[in-house]
């Protein structure tokens, strides 16, 4: 194993590299959003010397290498400062909101494997057939309209006309978890609650499901063309030359070497979905770091901007180092080649 | 595969049939509402609506706004007296606040101080206060720099905290106060409100209960239990309301979802009086630096269509025609039966009066992004305009790109479009910070007008010294508004609020019961919620 760990090492070092040049390049960007974020903080009706106060407070006057110094002496103390927005330290907020997101995303995470994968083989091993027509139409709908589509759709469908599902929030008010870990499903079962689980669960499938659509049918559409790519491998055509059972050639020739880009691909999707959930979140209510971070950019909250901006940054760099690692392990080739030579 | 399917699908159906329970849409006694975010929990940094709905419910100020009339009546003070710099309070005896801390002068005196000391909110309507004394336990003296005549009307806007409950929680800060409880009171209550604070979560819920010790009383029918939620999509509200798992919308819902909602049975609730919508020229930029195209493009302007744009119903709209500057039911409001129309004959003369050729402008007209609504009144004046030959381009501009343009003369679009408050409900408020030539390049006064005889009119209205003197004043500033036309005045404002039939507000729906000042409405104490 000591390769898989050089291979974590390196990952990490880099991944501090990305993150601190992510830090500079979000803290940049954030002062070039039109508008002072002391005036919007404030409000339309603060007085001129109410806004210039706090612009004093929030060292806007200073060189923007002198703010980013400031900045950096405080994030190593680990605070981020007080959002604008929420009148609250950003810390607190982050801690709030993204179990919510993280909880969404890895449901929605386990429905793009869970759906995408066995749709695409399935699909490939009955190539040409009305089912992996019907598949691929299904996939091709999944790709083609956004996630904030189908949270609409899933909404009206399952929750308006036909009322199985609920329209709002993590859980039914009638319930009062205290949080453990911040994750619902998580801290429901810590309480010794199941009916407050199933609850939860319920809340969270619509939301999910409306996230993951898009990426249920990239990894389909991806696994059934690469699988359909492994069929033509000579390897394959001597198995079946064989005689060896179809689902055993399906399964173990042909899938597992297909995996590979459907990981890399799932890894990208389950990492940009941390950020891409903000209209899956603001349909269903979910109060989650998305949507948290698209008010603060609205609202010019320049630490909470790039807080959100580094948090979202580093999950999805693990989320990349984690599929690497997944990729090496099922991939002896490239596992071999981060040996030393 | 198979095990893997069967056991998936059982997980489904067993949290199907766990999760198969009620839920808290009919939960007895709870009233619920959203409102857009943040819901802002301390009463010194309130501004928005939702913050003014929190404040409202959860402190208390020395006088109320008389429902359904003019002026003022006592609330946590029992009678006042005094005019000009000098006001005395006398404090009602049996008022205690949520932790069980009796009210005293003491607490009005640090109310003020606290509010001054932190600058933030409306704090500024307390920058005339001098001083402020406790003469005893239960009397409080205010001093202003100078005479300030709405002074009482601002005092809606005082919320008295618990001293010593702020005391006991200071955070981190510099010098005796460190930082006045800021990060207690963001996040609980101190004030002797109807309604305490059980959760808050500034963007997505406060959740608050009865106060059994209130010291009013409160109606058995009033909500036990308020959810307030934050940031709620259109597309939610209405499938909630329509579930029956909702009660009171926003007043934010584009107007089809509201008409959809009413045609499923919802009903309508609206709180007006306290404002108006504005398209607001910028006086310092040609052609409209000239008073007679200013006019022409006031007449030009089809204020009919604009009242139909924003109609929900046949009976109810989102605002109702506009009189003049100044809405009506304020002091100086033209009778509401002179409603302003347009004059495309009287267009043409002013503009053929002005000194410039309008013909060789192109006229700006802008709307804040966030504002979707504003993008049809751009259109509607566009071909307005076209109509005489005039060239124009419209403009979206985001909320904060909006501030920053307006704060130079020469950035600021021709034309902005504003929704502007009283904020106390009393005219100087709405007006003082639009029109005097002292407070120029705010979000409120893209005119940037400068006009001795405005000027004049508002000082007066300031320091009237009766309700006679000061409706003069406003009239006069009305009269001189309208001849020069910095502004043209789109319609008064009414916020609408969609609703389900298990709530009854006398104050939004009872003319005779209305407060007009924005979101005391909503004071929950006077709501009856069905079980």
């Amino acid at each position: 194993m000591s390769q898989i760990v050089r291979v974590l090492a390196k990952r990490l070092a880099t991944s501090l590299l990305v993150l601190i040049g992510v830090s500079m390049l979000i803290f940049a960007i954030a002062r070039v959003i039109p508008g002072d974020p002391a005036r919007i903080a404030l409000g339309p009706n603060a007085t001129v010397e109410q806004v210039q106060q706090l612009r004093t407070e929030l060292h806007l006057d200073e060189p923007i290498w002198v703010q980013y110094g400031i900045f950096i002496s405080d994030l190593s103390r680990g605070d981020l400062g007080t959002s604008l927005y929420t009148n609250r330290p950003i810390i607190l907020d982050i801690a709030q909101f993204l179990p919510a997101t993280l909880e969404l995303v890895f449901i929605a995470g386990i429905m793009m494997v869970g759906f995408g994968l066995p749709l695409g083989r399935i699909s490939a091993r009955y190539r040409g057939s009305a089912i992996d027509n019907g598949i691929r139409v299904i996939a091709l709908l999944g790709v083609s309209a956004p996630s904030f589509v189908w949270a609409v759709i899933l909404m009206l469908l399952f929750a308006f006309y036909l009322p199985i599902f609920p329209i709002a929030g993590r859980i039914s008010d009638i319930y009062s978890i205290a949080p453990v870990t911040g994750f619902l499903l998580i801290d429901t079962l810590i309480a010794g609650e199941p009916r407050a689980f199933a609850n939860a669960a319920w809340h969270i499938i619509l939301p999910a499901f409306a996230l993951a659509l898009s990426g249920i049918g990239q990894a389909a559409r991806l696994t059934r063309a690469n699988m359909i790519e492994t069929y033509d491998k000579p390897y394959v055509e001597m198995a079946q030359s064989y005689g060896f059972p179809e689902r055993r050639i399906a399964r173990k020739y042909a899938f597992k070497p297909s995996l590979i880009p459907s990981l890399t691909i799932i890894g990208l999707d389950f990492a940009a979905m941390l950020g891409n959930a903000f209209l899956v979140e603001a349909i269903f209510a979910w109060p989650g770091l998305s949507r948290y971070g698209v008010a603060v950019i609205l609202r010019k909250d320049l630490n909470a901007i790039v807080g959100t901006v580094l948090i979202i940054s580093a999950t999805f760099l693990i989320a990349n180092i984690i599929v690497d690692l997944l990729i090496a392990l099922i991939n002896p080739r490239i596992r071999y080649s981060q040996r030393p030579q | 595969m198979r095990p893997i399917v069967k056991t998936f699908a059982a997980a489904m159906l067993a949290t199907s049939m766990l999760a198969a329970m009620p839920t808290a849409a009919n939960a007895g006694g709870t009233l619920r509402l959203d409102e857009v975010a943040v819901g802002e929990l301390d009463p010194a940094k309130a501004s928005d609506y939702a913050d003014s709905i929190l404040m409202f419910n959860v402190y208390d100020t020395l006088v109320l706004p008389r429902q359904g009339g003019p002026g003022h009546v006592p609330h946590l003070a029992e009678s006042w007296e005094g005019s000009g710099q000098t006001y005395t309070f006398k404090l009602r005896d049996d008022v205690k606040f949520q932790s069980g801390n009796p009210l005293t002068a003491e607490d009005v005196v640090f109310s003020v101080d606290r509010m001054q000391a932190l600058g933030k909110g409306l704090s500024y309507l307390m920058s005339d206060v001098e001083s402020v004394e406790a003469i005893d336990s239960h009397t409080v003296r205010f001093n202003l720099s100078q005479p300030y005549s709405p002074f009482v009307a601002s005092l809606v806007r005082l919320p008295i905290v618990d001293k010593a409950t702020v005391m006991a929680n200071l955070g981190d800060g510099d010098g005796e106060m460190k930082d006045w409880g800021e990060a207690y009171l963001s996040a609980n209550g101190a004030g002797t409100g109807a309604y305490v604070v059980t959760s808050h979560n500034p963007q997505e819920e406060t959740v608050m209960e009865k106060n059994p010790n209130y010291f009013l009383g409160i109606a058995d029918a009033a909500p036990d239990t308020v959810r307030l939620r934050y940031g709620l999509e259109a597309a939610t509200v209405r499938t909630l309301i329509a579930r029956g798992e909702h009660d009171i919308a926003s007043q934010w819902l584009p107007p089809e979802v509201i008409k959809a909602l009413v045609d499923d049975g919802a009903q309508l609730l609206t709180e007006s009086g306290t404002g108006a919508f504005y398209f607001k020229f910028n006086t310092t930029k040609p052609p409209l630096d000239d008073a007679n195209c200013r006019l022409g493009l006031s007449k030009a302007f089809d204020y009919a269509s604009s009242i139909k744009m924003i109609a929900v119903t046949d009976e109810v709209s989102q605002g109702s025609p506009s009189t003049g500057a100044i809405p009506v039911g304020m002091f100086g409001a033209n009778p509401a039966d002179q409603t302003l129309s347009r004059d495309v004959d009287a267009a043409k003369q002013h503009l053929a009066d002005c000194a410039h050729d309008i013909a060789d402008h192109e006229i700006e007209i802008s709307w804040i992004a966030e504002v979707p609504l504003e993008e049809r009144f751009a259109l509607l004046m566009q071909a307005n305009y076209a109509e005489l030959g005039i060239k124009s381009k419209i403009t979206k501009l985001p909320w904060a790109s909006f501030t920053e343009r307006v704060s130079k003369p020469e950035n600021t679009p021709h034309v902005s479009q504003l929704f502007v408050n009283a904020v106390t409900g009393d005219p100087d408020t709405l007006l003082y910070g639009m029109y005097h030539s002292s407070v120029p390049g705010t979000w409120q006064s893209p005119e940037y007008l400068s006009d001795a005889q405005v000027d004049a009119a508002l000082e007066a209205g300031r320091t009237g010294a009766d309700d006679a003197a000061r409706e003069a004043a406003y009239s006069q500033l009305n009269a001189r508004l309208m001849e020069i036309a910095p502004t043209i005045y789109g319609y008064d404002r009414q916020s609408v609020f969609v609703a389900s039939n298990r709530v009854s507000a006398p104050a939004l729906s009872d003319p005779a019961h209305a407060f007009g000042l924005d979101g005391m409405g909503f004071s929950f104490r006077l709501m009856e919620v069905a079980e």
